[in-house]
């Protein structure tokens, strides 16, 4: 296990040389930064401050982003801390340059309560990472029983979602619209038509067919996409379709905002890095829901970001133990982890294969999502509690399960070679994670 | 003379017809004060309270009304009649018809109910609520009341609070608020307000009407059926939508409380509310609307039938 603890008692920290990128204005530039007792103080080309309590990081040849922002993870706390904690969780998306991410509310018990919000703010308050609470709609995630929405926001939840289930009552997803909107809240959707994917395992298709898997249709997401489109836009209500799959969802989202309906969206590294050719070798890694579709349908989710209709990359981080995925296919659990990879996998796909910009990708892991959820992150500013991730674009590593700081590790990204590397990463103003390389680079 | 014998909605009410039973009542609640609670009025006529739906409040209402104005009434409910065994609407009129009556109170569950029954029968009707569509005396009392306490109407702010999806209350009341001047906003959460009022000023949350209102009008919150489900609990209506003591010493100097009746205590209004004393309690005016309620429907009995 590699440690990520930081030194707590560092003050002041100076980030030299670094290649700054700005997600909003999608412009790159070399300068330093200062940030005093964990307030960036100073962003300027040359900053030369020595003194007791300073480590000096030299940035030369990296790049500097924003901390980057999941708006989507399984922390599995409470209820499931065999599979991961908020505290393992939290250092593994440190490592993976995440300073906020936000947690699915589907724990055991479901986070549907005030206290349950409450726990999970107070568990995080002394966190490397900041954690947003997501709570659910329905009560226990059950889709029957609309949850105390106007409670649970005072309470500190920022989304709603009954993440792993769609309400299936369309009256009542559409109260839950209605109602959300008067307090300016996001619902986060899953969108899934359980009478499409009853027991399915993977996407349906010509592998599914070859291999003998029982097919998810894409008909599935789309069903419920195209519901829940109609919904919002008579509703007025704020919703974020999550871990989109199929090339008909890019369509139909595309299709609404044009039409003004308040509709963003995510998708997950691993539904653009894959497509279901994986499904070959029965690897239970690649058993996720939504499945991993066609080639055609993740070219449909590239287009999707490039075109500008994508506005968020989300980990969907979701763990399990090894016997939940040693099992064969129909037994195993669904999803992937994916907090750790979240930008190398994205950058290799996107900026190496595709060609995307560089700030474009960080924009879809920083200042998009935090916008989305309406939380103070994602941006460099003087004045502000610091939350930087440092790159090494140049890296490049084979992804190994013992690498893999999360208590679980089923990553579908184990034997893949990803572009870049997290190589520091400053979260609430202190230093919370450094490489190897870095530290030989710093001098304290 | 009412412009029309029957009264099913407030709309069929003109202004004249308002003054007129406004009038009348000013002169009936004199006779309520009166030590012999009576006057000879309408002797000799006999008038039916016929509720499908079970009702104390304004079945006695009715009841106290005609006795004053010394009518016989016969109080046939649902609960004592064979309704229960399955007997038609119609076929309840028909017999209570063949008993040869001068007016019928009627209410029913469902809405409409009460416009059939006027159809079928040749004698004048009451209606003392149907379903969720109207509840016309209702509404004529809190507008009464309104005009008592403040001796005016045009201009007042109201506020409504609470669930129009299944009040009819609160349509009679919009319905003659409106048509008076008053300024009203309608205070609900999104599931328990019906797409249409949109047009209305719609708040959800009664600390944003709370100190500007000259009438805070507490609609009945009742958690059953389809509400437990769209409407998640009782401790959140509690924080957005119920008057509690705090909220109560908020309102501004000479506002008032009204509330149909009866209260839901600690859903819509909190017990300490309920229960408050001196100045404060002054502000809820539900026994006043009572009172006026017998003078109001006396009104409209005379009116009809003499
Ligand atoms: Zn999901
Ligand atoms: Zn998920």
């Amino acid at each position: 296990m590699v440690s990520v603890k930081e030194d707590n008692n560092v003050k002041n920290i100076l980030i030299k040389s670094g290649k700054i990128v700005d997600p909003i204005k999608r412009t790159e530039s070399v300068s330093d930064i200062y940030i005093k007792n964990g307030i960036i103080s100073e962003i300027r080309e040359k900053i030369d401050i020595t003194g007791d309590n300073i480590v000096v990081i030299n940035a030369d040849g990296y790049t500097v982003s924003p901390g980057f922002v999941d708006m989507h993870a399984h922390l599995r706390e409470p209820g499931f801390e065999d599979e991961e904690t908020i505290e393992s969780g939290t250092l593994a998306a440190i490592k993976g340059g995440i300073t906020s991410v936000a947690c699915m509310p589907n724990t055991s018990p479901a986070i549907d309560n005030q206290s349950a919000v409450r726990y999970i703010l107070e568990k995080s308050k002394n966190m490397a990472c900041n954690v947003f609470p997501v709570a659910a709609m329905t009560a226990g995630c059950k889709g029957i029983n609309i949850t105390e929405i106007g409670l649970l926001a005072e309470a500190g939840a920022i989304a709603f979602s009954d993440d792993g289930n769609s309400v299936k009552d369309s009256k009542l997803m559409y109260e839950i619209m209605r109602y959300s909107r008067q307090f300016g809240i996001p619902l986060i959707l899953h969108e899934e038509d359980s009478s499409i994917s009853k027991s399915g395992l993977v996407h349906e298709g010509h592998y599914s067919t070859i291999l003998g898997l029982e097919g998810i249709s894409s008909l599935s997401d789309d069903l419920m996409i195209a519901r829940d489109i109609i919904l919002a836009a008579r509703s007025k209500a704020r919703i974020h379709i999550t871990h989109l799959s199929t090339k008909n969802s890019v369509k139909m989202i595309k299709r609404a905002k044009e039409e003004g309906v308040n509709i963003t969206c995510d998708v997950t590294p691993h539904h653009l890095f894959f497509n279901d050719s994986c499904l070959t070798t029965f690897n239970t890694s690649f058993k996720v829901k939504p499945p991993i579709r066609s080639e055609e349908d993740r070219m449909a989710l590239i287009e999707g970001i490039k075109g500008g209709v994508i506005d968020a990359i989300a980990s969907d981080h979701a763990p399990h133990l090894d016997t939940e995925k040693n099992t064969t296919f129909k037994l195993a659990s669904f999803g992937t982890i994916g907090l750790e990879t979240l930008f190398s996998a994205a950058f290799t796909k996107l900026c190496i294969e595709e060609k995307i910009s560089l700030p474009v990708l960080i924009n879809l892991i920083s200042a998009s999502p935090a916008a989305i959820l309406g939380i103070d992150a994602g941006k460099i500013e003087a004045g502000k509690v610091a939350s930087i991730t440092i790159i090494d674009t140049g890296a490049e590593e084979v992804i190994k399960k013992e690498s893999f700081i999360s208590k679980s590790k089923n990553s579908a990204f184990i034997g893949q070679k990803l572009k870049g590397k997290i190589v520091c990463t400053v979260s609430k103003g202190k230093l919370a994670y450094r490489d190897k390389c870095i530290k030989e680079r710093s001098i304290s | 003379m009412l412009r029309k014998k029957s009264i099913i909605d407030t709309g069929s009410l003109s202004l004249e017809d308002i003054d007129l039973i406004f009038a009348n009542a000013d002169s009936f609640l004199e006779v309520s004060e009166r030590d012999v609670k009576k006057v000879p009025a309408l002797r000799g006529k006999t008038i039916v309270n016929l509720f499908f739906e079970p009702s104390t409040r304004t079945r006695t209402s009715f009841e106290i009304a005609a006795k004053r104005l010394s009518a016989d009434i016969i109080n046939f409910s649902s609960s004592t009649s064979s309704v229960k065994k399955g007997e038609s609407v119609i076929d309840t009129l028909k017999t209570i018809l063949s008993m040869k009556v001068d007016l019928i109170v009627m209410r029913h569950s469902d809405s409409g109910a009460v416009k059939m029954a006027e159809q079928f029968v040749n004698v004048p009707v009451i209606n003392a609520g149907d379903g969720k569509h109207q509840h016309p005396t209702q509404a004529l009392l809190d507008l009464y009341t309104i005009k008592k306490i403040f001796n005016k109407l045009e201009g007042l702010k109201v506020a409504i609070i609470g669930d129009f999806i299944n009040s009819r209350v609160a349509k009679s009341d919009i319905d003659l608020f409106e048509r008076m001047g008053i300024d009203v906003t309608v205070v609900s959460p999104a599931m328990l307000l019906p797409e249409d009022f949109s047009r209305m000023k719609v708040k959800h949350s009664i600390d944003d009407v709370i100190e500007e209102s000259d009438i805070i009008y507490v609609l009945r919150m009742q958690f059953e059926r389809q509400n437990r489900k769209f409407y998640p609990s009782i401790m959140e209506y509690n924080r957005f939508l119920s008057l509690n003591k705090d909220r109560l010493l908020r309102m501004k100097p000479g506002s008032i409380v009204m509330h149909p009746g009866p209260v839901n205590r600690g859903i819509e209004i909190t017990d300490e509310v309920m229960d408050i004393s001196g100045e404060p309690g002054e502000r809820i005016t539900i026994e006043q609307q009572v009172t006026n309620g017998v003078a109001i429907r006396m009104a409209v009995l005379y009116l009809i039938l003499s």
